[in-house]
């Protein structure tokens, strides 16, 4: 959470020469983070980042506390002021003007005054200009108090028109589900159940606590005496509230980061104090206070050794102990072993050793600690890692002409195919999905383009996620690209360069699949493994797609090495004329197994019906005689004629 | 002394006109045009003719060496079996289409061949992944108001009684008690690169985006060891001269936890519109929390460790100063936008 600080208010309780510049500079370096430094008029105003452990100095008063532990070590004389009240306050369990029922598990401290005969108006100008520094609002003297002193302090206050509190008695319960409270700010809830909230004696409910008053029971410009009210909650349950309802007030904001039951007290005080000075009221002379379990000093036991350890630097004890000092911590040694004892508005986020160790490092200034890599063994490799074998993928794909892509795993459900993981919680309907096919983001992608009439190639690796009855999905990464006005066979060599580069045996299948046209997408296929797609679709861009983890696992086959033939081969072409349908691809493929004396084919020509072939005859004991090229021409011709009803054109 | 230079070229013709190959018109530019050939002889002579001859034979000398230097020329070009035609070497070249890596993959590249020299492993964990691995083992209770930091999807899958609900992992955090899990006995030196999703959009936000997560867990390890790496990674990734801050910070699963700036380029530390004072921050980090380290099933009594978790694209705008205005563009499908990285 941010907080503003102007620097006039800082100074009330915080005695330094040191400039807006440095408070901003030192304190953000050893403690909270100081974001923005706003000059205004003759002040300066800070934006401060309040971390959720530390709630203590989320407060005009807790920022001077670190500030007045930080800035002696930066060799700036700081001191606190310590919080002045007038004298006359007498706490008690219990009181005439309130009968209070308490679940001691949902408050752990209950403080409340009655303050008789107030006048309420606009507050004086000071506190004003202080509350529209900060952001705030100024409504009326009683409203501006319980921000001002929220601020101050960080204990959130609220203030009930004691006259509508029926028969002057409270019961602070659990709800029930189904309770409905109409808040100050007009809005209506039905409560979950388990909220906090007080009943009064008419059995209406009058405060959602820690979250917002109740409007039945709200201070008015009518108002003559005010119930003055100070607590801390249990913060899971106020969190749970604010959550569930949606209403996240400064308050809760608070209370949520479990409050120092301890800070109750000065709060009270001070708000007494404000109400007699500013709305001219009486404030009753007893205060109730249940406070069933006072703060007992919290004890964390430590050693030297180990803050040393966990530093990597010798620190002396000198400037431990005067680090945790400054913070308000005392300590007991006893040779290594150290106890610190913790003050309460720290009690709730020191909890264990490696705590205390960051407030001395902190305080000593991460700054002056050395710089060194760590020594040690290191780590096993893992065994078949996928990353360098996907990179290689991208950078084959990429120097053929692919521009790679990253686009959405989070798509609509018409990018999608059927029982893709929905989001309970998405940002749009068009995100509301995870993909488990990525063919539908790359027609989108090449789509985007369309307007250029230059052909390209688009790819890109990503996971998609299949959906798992019961269990995390699973994650299979994908190599997918798109080609827009490519020629089908550019393309397909570009594929197939790239799975000959990693040396992967494929062959191909024609399937049909919805998406692509007709006769029009191929299987491809190592062994008898899918290994993917590749085909042109019904918008005529021709995509394919890959399992990257099965090309690793079938692919960088190792050949055996194999003696270049010393006889060399005789080379010759033959053209056929075939019929209309004639799938090339597996003529080729068995001429090339007629006879193990072809050593290549290529198709070199074509022209309407017309085929050229280029074979390579070659032995490797001897040189082909004439005689022998021809009776395996001879083979070449009949086959292909009796199998494919070709005929040869001379 | 014309009659002279007349005859010598009409030999020369002759001679280049018989001439097979172009060694011997080499040759034969040798013998007529080279530094003793017989025109050059003749140059030397000049200075012997009578002044008012000698322009006249200075002109016709030169005409003489033009036309066979253009007669060989000729030949030359004429001669051999490649029949050689005129050729333009600057005609413009046909370049096969131009393909090109995306900036994330550039930065992960980059990012983690440095962590791979220093001894980290490089692994993967679960994008979509259990709530306990994205929070509860990581020191954060269901209700802990720390979880509003991640602003996280959630999908609509019954919740495992043992792993609570299914995420959209939010960092790359979740992986830290995975690799523990996985190695078993430290030392432990892990980055991992993934990505995650939070409910954001903005210009300086995208819904997915890349973390890279350091994990180092063994004995002795210290925040002084941190600082080392982070420095370690700074000088090799961001350059020499740029240095890194901790400031104190707060997370669940680290203690002490910090935010780590690093100094910005542009004012060289001074102070400038574009960073704090002059730094700019990179991101979190810290010691791994006595408490995760349970959840990873490693004694904490004997082993320490710390943890990063940073911003790829974020690191890398950082470096490159590639100054993108909206971080957005990087999903973007443009062609114009993706060949530019």
């Amino acid at each position: 959470m941010d907080i503003f600080i102007p620097n006039s208010w800082l100074k009330d309780f915080l005695e330094t020469n040191a400039s807006p510049k440095d408070i901003a500079r030192y304190l953000s370096l050893s403690g909270p983070s100081v974001e923005k430094v706003i000059k205004e008029n003759n002040d300066y105003i800070y934006k401060v980042e309040i971390t959720t452990n530390r709630v203590d100095s989320a407060s005009v008063y807790g920022f001077a506390r670190e500030a007045s532990a930080i800035l002696p070590r930066f060799g700036i004389k700081s001191k606190l002021k310590p919080l002045k009240f007038s004298s006359k306050y007498n706490f008690f369990d219990k009181v005439k003007y309130l009968d209070v029922s308490l679940d001691t598990k949902l408050c752990t401290r209950f403080t409340a005054v009655l303050i008789k005969n107030v006048t309420i108006k606009d507050s004086p100008e000071h506190i004003k200009d202080r509350l529209i520094k900060i952001g705030l609002r100024p409504i009326n003297n009683v409203v501006d108090i319980s921000n001002y002193i929220m601020h101050e302090l960080g204990q959130p206050l609220h203030t009930f028109d004691y006259d509508k509190i029926g028969k002057s008695k409270m019961i602070l319960r659990e709800s029930k589900k189904g309770e409905e409270i109409t808040t100050l700010d007009r809005k209506h809830f039905v409560l979950p159940g388990g909220d906090i909230v007080i009943e009064d004696g008419d059995g209406k409910i009058i405060d959602l606590c820690g979250i917002m008053g109740g409007k039945n029971s709200m201070v008015t410009e009518n108002t003559k005496n005010v119930l003055l009210f100070v607590q801390t909650y249990n913060p899971q349950r106020i969190r749970r509230t604010s959550m569930t309802l949606a209403q996240r007030s400064e308050a809760s904001i608070l209370f949520e980061k479990d409050l120092d039951e301890e800070n109750v007290e000065p709060a009270i005080k001070r708000s007494i104090d404000l109400f007699e000075k500013i709305t001219k009221g009486k404030a009753e002379n007893l205060i109730l206070d249940i406070y069933p379990k006072p703060y007992k000093t919290k004890i964390i036991k430590t050693s030297l050794s180990f803050i040393n350890k966990l530093i990597g630097e010798s620190i002396s004890k000198e400037d431990v102990a005067s680090s945790l000092k400054l913070l308000g911590f005392s300590l007991k040694w006893n040779k290594d072993a150290l106890e610190v004892s913790i003050p309460s508005f720290r009690s709730k986020d020191i909890n264990i050793p490696e705590d205390i160790v960051e407030e001395i490092a902190r305080i000593y200034g991460y700054h002056n600690l050395k710089s060194e890599l760590m020594n040690g063994k290191l780590p096993e490799k893992l065994l078949n890692p996928p990353f360098e074998f996907e990179e290689n993928l991208k950078n084959i794909l990429s120097i053929l002409g692919g521009i790679e892509i990253y686009t959405y795993s989070l798509v609509a459900e018409s990018l999608t195919n059927e029982h893709s993981l929905k989001l309970l919680n998405p940002l749009g309907k068009d995100t509301e999905y995870l993909r488990n096919t990525m063919i539908y983001s790359l027609i989108n992608a090449a789509d985007a383009n369309n307007s250029d009439d230059e052909s390209f190639h688009l790819f890109e690796i990503a996971n998609i996620y299949i959906t798992k009855k019961n269990d995390l999905p699973e994650e299979r990464m994908m190599l997918s690209g798109i080609f827009s006005k490519y020629q089908y066979v550019k393309a397909k060599g570009i594929i197939e360069t790239l799975l000959k580069k990693i040396r992967i045996p494929y062959s191909f299948e024609i399937e049909d699949k919805k998406e692509f046209l007709p006769n029009n997408r191929l299987v491809i296929k190592t062994g008898s493994n899918e290994i993917g797609e590749f085909g042109t679709l019904e918008n005529g861009n021709i995509y394919y797609e890959l399992n990257t983890s099965l090309l690793q696992k079938y692919g960088n086959i190792i050949k055996p090495f194999v003696t270049p033939f010393k006889y060399p081969a005789q080379i010759e072409d033959i053209s056929f004329i075939f019929p209309e349908r004639t799938k090339i691809g597996d003529v080729m493929e068995s001429i090339k197994k007629l006879d193990s004396q072809i050593s290549r084919i290529e198709l070199i020509d074509m022209f309407e019906k017309s085929y050229t072939f280029r074979i390579w005859y070659q032995n490797k004991s001897k040189t082909l005689s004439n005689i022998e090229v021809e009776n395996i021409r001879k083979n070449i011709i009949s086959k292909t004629m009796s199998a494919f009803g070709a005929s040869v054109k001379n | 002394m014309r009659e002279e230079i007349i005859s010598l070229k009409n030999e020369a013709i002759a001679q280049v006109m018989d001439a097979g190959s172009s060694n011997e018109l080499e040759e034969l530019k040798i013998i007529y045009l080279g530094r003793n050939g017989k025109l050059t002889t003749l140059i030397k002579k000049l200075k012997d003719i009578p002044a008012a001859d000698r322009k006249e034979i200075g002109i016709l000398i030169n005409e003489t060496k033009n036309s066979l230097t253009e007669i060989i020329t000729s030949k030359k070009n004429k001669l051999s079996s490649s029949a050689r035609e005129w050729f333009d070497p600057t005609i413009p070249s046909i370049m096969p289409p131009m393909g090109n890596l995306h900036l994330v993959t550039k930065a992960i590249k980059e990012i983690s061949s440095i962590f791979e020299k220093i001894g980290f492993v490089r692994v993967r964990y679960p994008e979509v992944e259990w709530d306990y691995f994205a929070f509860e083992a990581l020191n954060m209770p269901k209700t802990h108001p720390a979880r509003d930091e991640w602003e996280t999807f959630f999908v609509d899958q019954k919740p495992n009684d043992k792993y609570g609900q299914v995420v959209l992992t939010p960092h790359t955090s979740s992986g830290q008690v995975r690799e523990m899990l996985r190695v078993k006995n430290p030392p432990i030196r892990m980055i991992n690169i993934a990505k995650c999703y939070r409910r954001q959009s903005d210009i300086s936000h995208v819904s997915m985006f890349h973390q890279f997560e350091g994990l180092v867990i063994d004995k002795d390890i210290s925040i002084v060891n941190l600082k080392g790496t982070l420095d370690y990674f700074a000088r090799n990734f961001f350059g020499k001269e740029r240095k890194t801050r901790l400031r104190p910070y707060d997370f669940r699963f680290t203690e002490p936890s910090f935010e780590v700036d690093i100094s910005c380029d542009i004012c060289n530390g001074k102070g400038c519109k574009l960073c704090k004072e002059g730094w700019l921050e990179l991101g979190g980090a810290g010691m791994v929390h006595p408490n995760v380290l349970k959840a990873g099933k490693i004694d904490s009594n004997k082993y320490s460790g710390f943890a990063f978790g940073w911003g790829v694209e974020r690191a890398y705008m950082m470096k490159s100063g590639i100054k993108i205005p909206d971080i957005r563009y990087l999903y973007s499908s443009d062609i114009n936008i993706l060949k530019q990285y």
